[in-house]
């Protein structure tokens, strides 16, 4: 029994000198994995960030990263030449909650990512229904002369898929490569005309048919939805949504 | 054997598969917040399961030591079970698995006292039986019983060590307590 107080006394040191590697080594003892590359220099120094007995703040975080600035300056001052997307939306945030995207310590390793993804709905609204202002419109033949909004194809969770199968109301054969415009005048894709290329002249049209027999021809994708198929009846269209000018 | 150490091991795996299990159904179903809660009642069971190491040393005086003692064990490790799910399988602060280290080793420090007392007891009976057959004298029984008490003191030197070890996880556990309520974002 007269070792216990020698045994107690090393333990006591070791717990002692445990206790002050804390102190020395913050970033390996208590940090729950290392910080972001931005922020490796305050890796010792907790306090820069969290406040004792609060945590980490957003008012702590803008006190370096003031929102006004982010995406155009660094921390330093120093003007972004090329501009980046995060100064398109940062300043347009609904709400300032930076530990709602940012977490700074990259760990828990096996179960979280230190950046939670980027989410439309934490746009203030004119913003987030005004894609262009982060996003470039494209330019391809389809998207164009588009005038109509982004959500109407497309979600704001992906580019792709987009929603709007074209097939579903007419395929695009080698003969109907065209602007959208063409048939879809002013941008307006509720309606759509025939008669926007010479092919398809109102008398030509309407003489071809009577000669058929056919008098009920307003709609034309109703039976010609495939250019390259023989018309049918069941040629499809939302009859409803999208009438025939 | 079977009566001895297959129990003690029995204990110990049953303690680290109800964590893994645990730990896996808070990952399966996306709960991993409780994890981050559960050493708060973990922390609070150990706590309370020292109720019998105080009545052991007079420090109170409610309730019988034996029955504390079963307490003692249960909740101990109840305790050490939502500690460990609540430390999960993360490799994180080394302050946090110090401390868990520290919890397990004195788990299985507890689990070898509580055998090791059993057995004693065991042996202690048979022994007394034994030899009350054959005839002896209390003088001589008490004489032959020596070596068997001797078991009892390996109880009383282990828990000279139980004991540090406990300090030690104390220690730790504080230290990591302190650090989370320093760091940690409550709001």
């Amino acid at each position: 029994m007269k070792k216990r107080p020698v045994l107690l006394i090393v333990i006591a040191l070791n717990l002692i000198g445990l206790v002050a590697l804390v102190f020395a080594y913050p970033h390996l003892m208590v940090s729950p994995g290392p910080l972001v590359k931005g922020h490796a220099e305050l890796a010792t120094d907790c306090f820069a960030c969290h406040a004792p007995l609060r945590g980490a703040s957003s008012s702590r975080c803008v006190e370096c990263h003031a929102v006004p600035d982010i995406g155009l300056r660094t921390t330093l001052g120093v003007l972004i030449a090329a501009q980046t997307i995060k100064g398109s939306f940062h300043q347009e945030l609904i709400e300032q909650d930076c530990m709602a995207c940012h977490s700074d310590h990259q760990g828990p390793k096996l179960t979280q990512r230190s950046r939670k993804p980027f989410s439309h709905a934490l746009l203030n609204v004119p913003v987030r229904e005004r894609c262009t202002s982060c996003h470039e419109a494209p330019v391809d033949t389809m998207h164009r002369s588009a005038k109509a909004e982004c959500s109407q194809c497309h979600v704001n969770t992906a580019w792709k898929p987009a929603t709007l199968e074209h097939d579903r109301f007419f395929v695009f054969d080698r003969h109907h490569r065209t602007e959208c415009d063409t048939c879809h005048r002013n941008g307006d894709y509720s309606r759509y005309t025939c008669y926007g290329c010479h092919e398809h002249s109102q008398a030509k049209v309407r003489a071809e048919h009577l000669e058929e027999g056919i008098r009920n021809f307003e709609n034309c994708v109703e039976c010609h939805r495939d250019p390259r198929a023989e018309p049918s009846k069941e040629g499809g269209g939302d009859r409803e949504r999208r009438r025939r000018d | 054997m079977r009566r001895e150490v297959l129990p003690f091991f029995a204990s110990l795996a049953a303690l680290a598969l109800a964590a893994l299990a645990a730990d896996g159904l808070l990952h399966a179903f996306d709960l991993l917040w409780i994890g981050r809660w559960l050493g708060i009642p973990g922390t609070l069971l150990i706590i309370g399961s020292t109720v019998y190491s105080l009545r052991k040393r007079k420090v109170i005086r409610l309730s019988q030591p034996a029955r504390l003692l079963r307490w003692h064990e249960a909740l101990a490790w109840a305790g050490s079970l939502l500690v460990l799910v609540h430390a999960g399988v993360h490799f994180n602060a080394i302050l946090g698995w110090l401390a868990v280290w520290a919890m397990l080793i004195n788990v299985g420090s507890g689990l070898t006292g509580k055998f090791l007392l059993a057995r004693a007891h065991r042996r202690m009976e048979a022994a007394r039986l034994s030899l009350r057959e054959r005839g002896l004298g209390e003088a001589e029984l008490a004489s032959r019983l020596y070596w068997d008490s001797m078991t009892f003191d390996m109880v009383k030197q282990w828990r000279v060590v139980h004991l540090p070890i406990t300090l030690a996880f104390t220690v730790l556990a504080i230290a990591h307590i302190v650090a989370i309520m320093l760091f940690w974002g409550w709001n």
